[in-house]
C-alpha cells in the first residue's frame, strides 16, 4: 500500500515543501530511503522502527520504500522521522483502508525518540514560515511549540507518535501551539557606556559607527578597554524592527541555537575566537550551516585580536562585508544566508602591544610591526571606514575621570541620525556607509573652504584618494548626528581623525 | 689609468670579497708584497709563513678571493650607476685616506662632493627630543654648506638624513650592507632622495652583501673618517653611536655631544662624553667652530643662535583652541595622545579633533604612533 504525507525541509534559511511517500510491497524485508537524503535521514530507520513498535503498532516485515520528493533538494535533519513513521503506519493500513482525511493540508515535523516520544528539532520557525498565509496546519513537537507559534501558521503541538496517530484517526485532539510568555530582558544591567571611563575618541567613533553603519577598527594597547567598548556597542544601535527580529530568529532557528521559543529582540553580538576557521566564520560544511557572520545578522560581529585570525578567515570577510550575504556553494546545492552585520575589529598597535605607550617600551622591530599590520590587508581595510586609536589609561587619571554618557543618551542621537538617513535613502536599510559614486557626490557636497582642508590632509598627512571617500562618508554621518543638512568644515576635520592608519607616518612604522 | 693600476684595482676589488672583521692586516700584507695583485699570486702557505697569519685564515683568504669575480662586479656596478673607488683613484676622499685602515674599496652611488662634512650619529631608539635635535642640527649644517654624514639607520640617523635633504643640502650615508641591499628596508626611499639631492650612499662591501650584524660597527669608521667632527645626539652605553665617536677620537677628529635629560637612558652616552671633555653642541655653529680653519672657506656664515622655541609667528597664527592644545602638548615630556589632550582640557572630542588637525598641518606637531609631540 502507498501513503503520502506533507513535510518540510530547509534550503538555506528558507523552508521548502517536501512530499514523503511510503510504499510497502511484499517481498524480502527491506527498507530504503530515496530522494537525496543525508546520513541523519538514513539513520531515521532505526528510530522509526523502535518508535513504531513502542507506540503499539507493528512494523511490517515487508519491502518498504520511502521517497522524499522533490528529489533534487538535499534533505538534511532528523525531522523526517515523524512523517516517515506515520507513513509506515498508514501504509500498513492501521489508520483505516483509506488515508485519513487529516493527511491533506497538514505538514508533519518531528524527531522520534525510541519510545515514540517527539523531540524538538532545529529550524522549525524557518520551515514553517514557508507555509505562512496558506491556511494549512502543521504538527510540530511540543518542545518546538513556542517557536512554532511565532511563525503565525496554524500549528498543533504533539508529544508522541501515538498522539499524532490517534489525532489522525480522529480519536483525540491536539492542542494548538502557544507563544511563550514574553520575558522582560533586563537591559542595561552592567553593560552601559557610562561605565567606560576615558577613551573619548573611541566612544565618539562608535557613536558615528552606529549612526552610519560604518565598520570600526579599534587599535590600542592591551587593557585599554577595546573589548569593553565593543561589548557595549550593541546598546547604541536602534531597536530591531519586527522583520529584523524574525530574520535573525530564523537564522538562529536554522543553526539550532534558537529553540528558546522567543523572537530574538536584542541585536545579536557575536564574538568568535581568533582561531575560528573560515568555514565556521562564513558558513559552510557538507550540509551548509550559517556561520558567525550570519549569526551576527542585524547585529554586531566583534573580532578581537583581528590580525591573529587566519588569513583565509580575514579574507573571507570581503564578500559579506560588501554583499550583506554569504553564498555557500556545494556540488548539489547552493544556499545563501543573509549577513548584514556591523563589524567591530580590535587589534594591538604592534605584536607586543605597547607601541606608543606612554610608559612602557615597545619591544618590536619596525619590520615586526609592519608584518603585523600587513595581516589586515588593503581590501579589508578598505571596508572599514573608521579607525581609531585607544590610549592606555593611567590609574591616577582613571580615578579622576568623570563617568561618561549613558548608552541611552548616545542611542538617542544615533536614532535621530538613522531617521535622517531613512529619509535620505527613501526607506530601506541603506546607510551612509554604503554610499558610492553618484550618491556620494550628491549627498556629500563639500562646503566652501573644505576642499582646502582635504587637500592639506592629502599633502601633509599623506592620505590617499581612497581615504578621501571614507572621510566624506564619515563627515556625512557626523553631520547627520548633529542634524545638519550639509557637511561643514568641522565635520571633515573631525572625520580626518578617524583615519589614523592612512597617515603616511603611520605606514612607515619605523621611527 | 695605466694597465698596471687597472690590474691592481681589480685585485683590490677581488681581495675585498674576503669577509673579515678587521681589514688592517690585509693592508699590512699588501704593503709586504707591494700590492693586492702580488698578494693574490701567493700561495696560502707563503702568506701564512711570511705574513704572520694563521694557516687557516690564509687558506680561507686564498679560497674566497679565488671564487670572486671582480670583472662581473665592476660591470654590475657600472650598470647600477655605482662608482667603485680604491685609494688609487683620485675621487677617493682625502680625509678617508688618512685614517688608520681606510676601506680597500669604496662603492659610491651619487656624488661625493669635496665639501667639509660633519657626522651626526645616535641611537635607533631615539626620543622625540633626540629626533628633533638631530633634525635641527642636520638642517642647519646642510643649509650652511656642510655635508651631513650618518649611517642610514633608524632613529637619529634617519632624522639627520631627512632634515639635510629637506634643507636642500648634501648628506652622505655609509651603509653596513652592499649598495644593492639597502637596510633597513623602510629607508630605501630616503636613500634615493639622498642621491637625488646631490648626496651619496657609500659602502665598502660588495654590492650584493646582505645585512650582517658584524659589519655595522665597522662601517662607523667610514662615517667618522669622512667627517671633520662627529656629533653624538643620543645613545646608551652600548650604542653604535659611541663606537663611531671612539673611531673619531682614534682618527684625531673632533667629538661633540648634545646634552640630554639626566633621567633618560638615551642621554647617558652623550652626557658621558661631555663629562670627559667633548664639546657641547647646541647648534651648527658650535660644530663648525671645531673645523680646522682651512675648511671654513666657502661655508655660508650664520649666527650662533641658541635653540629657539617654534617661530613666534607660527604660534600667533594659531586659533586660540589650537594654541591652548599646543601648550598642553609641549609641556608634556613624552607627548600626549588625542584622548589625553581631550581629558586634560576637558573638551568635547570635536573641539580637540579640530585643534589637533590644525596643529598637525601647521607642522608644529608631529604624531608618532598616535602620540603628538612638538615638532621643534
Amino acid at each position: 500500500m502507498l501513503s503520502k504525507l506533507n513535510t518540510l525541509c530547509l534550503k538555506g534559511i528558507d523552508g521548502r515543501e517536501v512530499l514523503a511517500e511510503v510504499y510497502i510491497a511484499s517481498g524480502l524485508p527491506a527498507y530504503s530511503v530515496v530522494g537525496l537524503p543525508d546520513a541523519a535521514v538514513k539513520e531515521a530507520k532505526d528510530r522509526v522502527v523502535a518508535a513504531v513498535r513502542n507506540s503499539g503498532y507493528d512494523f511490517p516485515a515487508k519491502r518498504i520504500t520511502v521517497n522524499l520528493a522533490p528529489a533534487e533538494i538535499k534533505k538534511a535533519g532528523t525531522h523526517f522521522d515523524l512523517p516517515i513513521a506515520l507513513g509506515v503506519i498508514a501504509a500498513s493500513g492501521r489508520l483505516g483502508k483509506k488515508p485519513p482525511a487529516r493527511f491533506t493540508d497538514t505538514y508533519f515535523i518531528g524527531e522520534l525518540a525510541l519510545d515514540g516520544a517527539l523531540r524538538p528539532v532545529a529550524g522549525v520557525l524557518a520551515m514553517l514560515l514557508a507555509l505562512k498565509g496558506r491556511g494549512v496546519t502543521a504538527v510540530v513537537p511540543a518542545g518546538n511549540s513556542a517557536e512554532a507559534a511565532i511563525s503565525g501558521v496554524n500549528c498543533l503541538a504533539a508529544s508522541s507518535l501515538k498522539d499524532v496517530a490517534s489525532w489522525l484517526s480522529g480519536e483525540n485532539e491536539l492542542i494548538a501551539c502557544s507563544a511563550a510568555a514574553t520575558v522582560q530582558t533586563s537591559s542595561g544591567s552592567g553593560n552601559d557606556f557610562s561605565e567606560v571611563k576615558g577613551q573619548p575618541f573611541a566612544k565618539r567613533a562608535l557613536e558615528i559607527a552606529a549612526a552610519g553603519f560604518h565598520n570600526v577598527l579599534l587599535v590600542g594597547p592591551p587593557g585599554a578597554g577595546k573589548s569593553m567598548l565593543a561589548r557595549r556597542f550593541g546598546a547604541l544601535l536602534p531597536p530591531m524592527t519586527f522583520d529584523e527580529s524574525l530574520e535573525t530568529t530564523k537564522l538562529y532557528s536554522v543553526s539550532g541555537l534558537g529553540v528558546t521559543g522567543r523572537l530574538i529582540g536584542e541585536r545579536p553580538f557575536r564574538e568568535p575566537h581568533h582561531t575560528i576557521s573560515d568555514a565556521a566564520l562564513i558558513g559552510g560544511g557538507s550540509s551548509p550551516r550559517p556561520g558567525e557572520v550570519s549569526l551576527a545578522h542585524n547585529g554586531v560581529l566583534f573580532l578581537d585580536e583581528f590580525p591573529e585570525f587566519s588569513r583565509p578567515a580575514i579574507e573571507a570577510l570581503r564578500e559579506p562585508l560588501e554583499a550583506w550575504k554569504v553564498t555557500v556553494s556545494r556540488v548539489r546545492e547552493s544556499v545563501a544566508y543573509p549577513a548584514r552585520f556591523l563589524m567591530v575589529a580590535a587589534m594591538n598597535p604592534c605584536p607586543c602591544g605597547y607601541l606608543g605607550h606612554p610608559t612602557r617600551e615597545c619591544a618590536c622591530t619596525p619590520l615586526q610591526v609592519h608584518k603585523y599590520r600587513a595581516k589586515v590587508s588593503g581590501p579589508i581595510l578598505d571596508r572599514i571606514d573608521l579607525q581609531v586609536q585607544l590610549s592606555a589609561v593611567k590609574y591616577a587619571d582613571w580615578e579622576a575621570l568623570p563617568r561618561g554618557e549613558s548608552s541611552a543618551e548616545i542611542a538617542g542621537r544615533v536614532l535621530k541620525a538613522i531617521e535622517i538617513q531613512r529619509k535620505r535613502f527613501k526607506g530601506g536599510a541603506k546607510a551612509n556607509a554604503f554610499m558610492a559614486g553618484a550618491e556620494l557626490r550628491r549627498h556629500c557636497a563639500l562646503p566652501e573652504g573644505a576642499s582646502a582642508v582635504l587637500e592639506t590632509a592629502m599633502n601633509k598627512l599623506g592620505f590617499s584618494a581612497r581615504s578621501l571617500d571614507k572621510i566624506l562618508k564619515i563627515s556625512r554621518t557626523i553631520a547627520d548626528l548633529e542634524g545638519a543638512s550639509g557637511i561643514k568644515r568641522e565635520h571633515i576635520i573631525e572625520a580626518v581623525q578617524y583615519r589614523m592608519l592612512d597617515k603616511a607616518a603611520a605606514l612607515a612604522a619605523g621611527f | 689609468m695605466g694597465a698596471k693600476t687597472e690590474t691592481e684595482k681589480l685585485a683590490r676589488v677581488r681581495l675585498n670579497f674576503f669577509a673579515c672583521y678587521k681589514s688592517d692586516w690585509l693592508l699590512r700584507l699588501m704593503e709586504l708584497y707591494g700590492g693586492a695583485a702580488e698578494l693574490l699570486k701567493r700561495k696560502a702557505a707563503e702568506i701564512a709563513a711570511e705574513g704572520g697569519v694563521m694557516m687557516e685564515t690564509a687558506e680561507r683568504l686564498v679560497a674566497q678571493t679565488r671564487e670572486a669575480d671582480p670583472e662581473k662586479e665592476l660591470l654590475a656596478a657600472e650598470k647600477a650607476g655605482v662608482a667603485v673607488l680604491t685609494v688609487l683613484d683620485e675621487a677617493y676622499p682625502e680625509l678617508l685616506k688618512k685614517i688608520y685602515d681606510p676601506p680597500l674599496v669604496l662603492y659610491v652611488r651619487g656624488d661625493l662632493k669635496p665639501v667639509p662634512a660633519a657626522a651626526i650619529v645616535g641611537t635607533r631608539k631615539a626620543t622625540p627630543y633626540g629626533l628633533r635635535t638631530a633634525a635641527r642640527l642636520a638642517g642647519e649644517l646642510a643649509a650652511s654648506g656642510v655635508a651631513v654624514a650618518s649611517g642610514l639607520a633608524r632613529g637619529i640617523d634617519t632624522a639627520a638624513h631627512q632634515a639635510a635633504v629637506e634643507a636642500g643640502g648634501v648628506t652622505w650615508a655609509a651603509l653596513g650592507t652592499g649598495l644593492n641591499d639597502i637596510y633597513p628596508w623602510e629607508n630605501k626611499k630616503l636613500a634615493n632622495r639622498i642621491v637625488e639631492a646631490g648626496g651619496a650612499l657609500i659602502s665598502e662591501f660588495p654590492l650584493d652583501k646582505g645585512p650582517l650584524p658584524a659589519n655595522f660597527p665597522r662601517r662607523n669608521r667610514i662615517i667618522s673618517g669622512l667627517s671633520l667632527a662627529t656629533v653624538v645626539v643620543e645613545g646608551g652605553f652600548e650604542s653604535g653611536a659611541l663606537i663611531t665617536a671612539k673611531f673619531a677620537l682614534d682618527q684625531g677628529r673632533e667629538v661633540l655631544a648634545v646634552p640630554g635629560p639626566l633621567d633618560s637612558a638615551m642621554s647617558r652616552g652623550p652626557n658621558h662624553f661631555i663629562k670627559n671633555g667633548a664639546y657641547l653642541a647646541e647648534n651648527a655653529a658650535d660644530i663648525v667652530a671645531c673645523f680646522p680653519p682651512e675648511y671654513l672657506f666657502g661655508l655660508k656664515p650664520f649666527g650662533a643662535e641658541a635653540v629657539k622655541s617654534p617661530e613666534a609667528s607660527a604660534l600667533r597664527a594659531l586659533s586660540p583652541d589650537a594654541l591652548e592644545a599646543y601648550n598642553v602638548i609641549a609641556a608634556a615630556e613624552g607627548g600626549l595622545n588625542a584622548d589625553e589632550v581631550t581629558a586634560k582640557l576637558a573638551w568635547q572630542v570635536q573641539r580637540a579633533a579640530a585643534a589637533l588637525f590644525e596643529l598637525e598641518i601647521s607642522s608644529l606637531l608631529v604624531s608618532r604612533g598616535g602620540r603628538y609631540c612638538r615638532a621643534a
